[in-house]
């Protein structure tokens, strides 16, 4: 027994090694070193002097990082409750269809969320350019005949930029709503018109109540996914003037560590969101115990 | 509440019960025929994408909708492949990607097995761990990835490039999940034929779950490959590049030129499309895992 | 077989216990060397846990067991030199049926040329030789079921641990699959030990059965017997089917090897003892197997009991009647042709040697 015992302790060892190094350096040490970062007012390389939660307050009362936050915020609220809802509608549709075209629709939808970030934003940036975007003949009349560069107009600029990112996104949620749409049985809607329930009774009644589990998990999955934007509003700035009216958090970041050598600063912005996204997180894992235990 | 049948208010004749189920038909169509329009209007942008790169750039510029090439031709490909270092770049992601695919996976099966099948001292908390290093946000640990990098001398490499995207707690989760569900009398039958711990795992355990593994590898293959915000910062040299941030150099380097910028972002495109066309079950597979639903 | 064989698999006073649950107390086992014992009981007995305990993949609370006599208590599964076959098979779905034969041989590091021989011999006493390049998933129940023995066979163990191997297959695969472990059996002469809940397979398998009840060893000893001298109620009630009758009676008289004793309906009847009587209940139980009761006329001087017909059951061959007697409702099993009907009324008598008394502790008297 004891030899046995030996032998599982030593083989768990051998298969636990990669990962726990791996996720030591890799994970444990960076967020230990990012929050001890935090309170420094070190260069991004290089060593700093302790400072307290001096840059937490530079954070709080500077006109950008709250700029930032709210942006952030913003986009959040333009991406990822449309993205939700609109999901919803094409699953609904795509869910009638049946045999090839459901594949082929499908695959319509799904194929931009497989696109690298940068080949979206080449597409998207070439449909709306101010000369020869094909989108110029739809923008065009609205704007009283003028061309308008909308990446370059600011308050168009979010929605926009939440435009793109819903056609590039939007299928990772037509999915999984398939997929909860596919968990409901035919039967329950074959009794359901037997007993002469309309179309939107049958949604209300039988389609709404047991994909609404669904619906929180795509909308809880997109808020935490979209609040680490930061790809495609570098790319459609990129270039561009006027970036601190624009700017995300991560892009704050960036700005600081990355372009202005602070990374005191930057760990601390980092450490503020770290701390959204995992409150998000237990959020929507209390969300899922709930769903869970019902 | 669960799956409550609505009850008409009063029995419907024959014939009224024949006009309702008629008129549900035609909104039945309707709704089909905004699902095709819809689709039609979300391929479009990447049609346009594609059919751009076919076209003389003096056809790109001339106003008006033309939805296939006058003049069709492959030049814009040609000087892409020519004047930019896309070949690098596709060496560099195919380098990076593979090797995150690789150690991912391999790292994700061994730890997702002995967390599910072993019994050892820190097996709880390796597992808790795994389920909080799911929340975090791993753009929140760009700076300290890069000072820790840097630290290395690992700025500006390959090996640099993928070391933080080695950390994909999801993967393990899922295998352990998988490992958990196998019947016990596998494990049981190969120990009395003598197997030990490694052999159980890879000639049993990751064989009889051959599906998840492609399903796990490509997916983590195609999101490495698009990877955008991590190789953008820690690679400073053209010749390290990967695709997903090479194409959008050409354009600073080159000016605008439509074809070309749409080209080498096809280019760029090509491989995770393919991968998808020829996988799509796998993948759909995939993502229904991750997001914690069984596919 | 060879008669008066070493002890091949012993288990001495082994006990299970899962944290307050026992599963086996104290139990004591010999199993003859080339002998078929067949571990009987209901489910929940202990039975399939006593084999594992054998086979290592259950770790013994207390106690020790011996293979060979050498003690293996600690020693892992694959170093016991058994080899075991599953109820659900186990066969590595992923494997051809020639690399689920093999896989044994390649994890221990035989050669290609070994490998491939000693899965060709195994194949060809199983008759799978057509069969060795299909995956398990190709193959029918009984194919399979064939796969998972020549697994063990490979192996040339010196047990064969059989874990209700037959349960999974459909009634006329399993005989004709008993049938074949019997002649397997014959044709190896190796130690078999054999998990069953059927009794059946255990009485025509079998040259010993190890009935179990809660952990303990209710009886040991060969089918005959157990059918003709249970040593208690429980093995009375579990081995023979229909199940032996029961009811209450009053002793009035013990002689030497027979005691008189008061039926319900107010007859006497004369029931042969085992040992020489040393009880002191006025009340036992007795039991008598359907097939030992008959038919004869209400008013005949031999009928035990009376009762009326309830219910017929004709299988063909012989009949099952269901008679309502003052002692309950008894089962008598009858030729085809029995002749009489629901609502007869008829009278049942059985003879002394055929009949069982029971104290209260269970224990045959």
């Amino acid at each position: 027994m004891l030899k046995s015992k030996r032998a599982e302790y030593f083989a768990a060892a051998v298969l636990m090694a990669p990962f726990v190094v791996i996720y030591a350096v890799l994970f444990v040490y960076p967020t230990i070193k990012m929050v001890e970062l935090s309170f420094t007012n070190a260069p991004l390389i290089g060593p700093g002097r302790w400072v307290g939660i001096d840059n937490y307050w530079r954070l709080a009362t500077e006109r950008l990082f709250p700029t930032a936050l709210w942006n952030t915020i913003y986009f959040v609220i333009l991406s990822a409750l449309p993205s939700t809802l609109l999901a919803l509608f094409v699953a609904l549709g795509v869910n009638r269809l049946k045999g090839w075209t459901q594949s082929v629709v499908l695959a319509a939808f799904f194929l931009p969320y497989i696109l690298p970030v940068s080949v979206v934003f080449r597409i998207w940036d070439w449909m709306f350019d101010h000369d020869f975007g094909i989108a110029q003949y739809l923008i065009a009349p609205l704007n009283g005949g003028q061309r308008l560069s909308v990446f370059r107009t600011v308050p168009l600029f979010m929605p926009m930029v939440a435009l793109v990112t819903i056609w590039w996104l939007m299928g990772f949620n037509v999915l999984l709503f398939i997929a909860g749409l596919r968990n409901i049985s035919t039967e329950i809607y074959e009794a359901a018109r037997l007993d002469g329930a309309t179309r939107w009774a049958q949604f209300k009644r039988i389609t709404w109540p047991l994909i609404w589990p669904v619906t929180v998990l795509v909308l809880t999955i997109q808020l935490i996914l979209q609040f680490k934007i930061f790809d495609q509003v570098y790319l459609f700035t990129q270039g561009g003037y006027r970036v601190d009216t624009t700017m995300v958090m991560v892009q704050y970041i960036y700005r600081q560590a990355f372009q202005l050598n602070k990374g005191g600063l930057a760990a601390s912005a980092s450490v503020v969101l770290f701390v959204l996204i995992a409150v998000m997180s237990v959020l929507q894992y209390q969300l899922l115990r709930v769903r869970a235990q019902r | 509440m669960t799956g409550a049948v609505a009850v008409a208010d009063a029995p419907l004749s024959a014939a009224s019960r024949l006009m309702r189920l008629r008129r549900i038909d035609l909104i039945g169509a309707l709704v089909t025929l905004a699902t095709l329009l819809g689709a039609v209007v979300w391929a479009f942008p990447l049609y346009w994408g594609l059919v751009t790169t076919f076209k003389p750039e003096t056809e790109i510029v001339q106003p008006g909708v033309q939805l296939w090439p006058r003049d069709f031709t492959f030049e814009n490909y040609a000087n892409v492949l020519t004047q930019t270092k896309i070949g690098l770049w596709y060496l560099n992601s195919l380098i990076t990607s593979g090797a995150v695919t690789i150690i991912v996976v391999a790292m994700a099966a061994s730890a997702g097995y002995a967390i599910s099948q072993l019994q050892f001292p820190g097996r709880r908390f390796f597992w808790a761990m795994i389920l909080a290093s799911f929340m975090v946000p791993i753009p929140a640990l760009i700076v300290n990835h890069f000072v820790l990098m840097s630290q290395f001398g690992w700025v500006n490499t390959l090996q640099g490039v993928v070391a933080p995207q080695l950390i994909a707690p999801v993967t393990v989760i899922i295998y352990k999940q998988f490992f958990d569900q196998m019947p016990k009398d596998f494990r049981e039958a190969a120990k009395m034929d003598g197997a030990n711990e490694f052999q159980l795992l890879f000639r049993i355990y990751l064989p009889m779950n051959w599906g998840v593994t492609t399903a796990l590898a490509i997916i983590t293959f195609i999101a490495a490959w698009n990877l955008f915000l991590w190789p953008f910062l820690a690679v400073s040299s053209e010749e390290k590049l990967n695709v997903a941030v090479g194409i959008t150099q050409v354009h600073d380097a080159f000016g605008v030129q439509y074809g070309r910028d749409l080209a080498v972002a096809m280019l760029a495109a090509l491989p995770v499309a393919v991968v998808y066309l020829l996988f799509q079950r796998r993948v759909t597979q995939a993502i229904m895992l991750s997001a914690g639903i069984k596919g | 077989m060879s008669p008066h064989a070493a002890p091949h698999v012993e288990l001495r006073r082994v006990t299970k216990r899962y944290g307050a649950f026992t599963a086996i107390s104290d139990l004591s086992l010999t199993v003859d060397k080339g002998s078929f014992t067949a571990l009987l009981g209901p489910s929940g007995c202990g039975k399939s846990t006593l084999l594992r305990m054998i086979a290592g993949l259950e770790p013994i609370t207390a106690g020790q067991c011996f293979i060979n006599g050498a003690e293996v208590t600690d020693v892992d599964p694959a170093k016991r030199r058994i080899a075991m076959v599953f109820q659900s098979y186990a066969l590595y779905p992923h494997m051809t049926v020639r690399q689920n034969i093999a896989f044994s041989l390649s994890i221990a590091g035989a050669s290609r040329k070994e490998q491939d021989a000693r899965t060709q011999e195994v194949a060809r006493i199983l008759q799978l030789e057509d069969y060795l390049d299909r995956r398990p998933a190709e193959l029918s129940g009984g194919q399979r079921q064939r796969v998972a023995i020549g697994r063990a066979l490979v192996r040339k163990p010196e047990v064969f641990l059989f874990d209700e191997p037959l349960s999974n297959l459909d009634a006329k695969l399993r005989v004709q699959m008993r049938l074949e472990l019997a002649k397997l059996h014959a044709a190896l002469h190796s130690t078999m030990i054999y998990v069953t809940h059927d009794q059946t397979e255990a009485m025509t398998l079998a040259d010993k059965i190890v009935v179990l009840d809660r952990g303990r060893v209710a009886q040991i000893g060969s089918p005959l017997e157990l059918y003709n001298r249970p040593a208690n109620k429980f093995v009375a009630a579990f081995i023979g089917s229909p199940s032996m009758n029961f009811f209450r009676v009053g002793l009035t008289a013990v002689e030497e090897k027979t005691a008189s004793v008061a039926l319900p309906g107010g007859r006497t009847a004369r029931v042969g003892l085992g040992a020489p009587p040393a009880f002191a209940e006025a009340t036992v139980d007795l039991g008598v197997r359907p097939e030992h009761l008959s038919l004869v006329d209400t008013h005949d001087a031999e009928a035990a009991l009376s009762g009326r017909i309830g219910i017929v059951e004709n299988l063909g061959n012989l009949t099952l009647l269901y008679v309502d007697t003052p002692a309950g409702q008894l089962i008598v099993e009858g030729p085809g042709d029995v002749g009489s009907k629901k609502g007869d009324l008829v009278g049942l008598k059985f003879s002394a040697a055929n009949a069982r008394l029971f104290g209260a502790d269970g224990a045959t008297l």
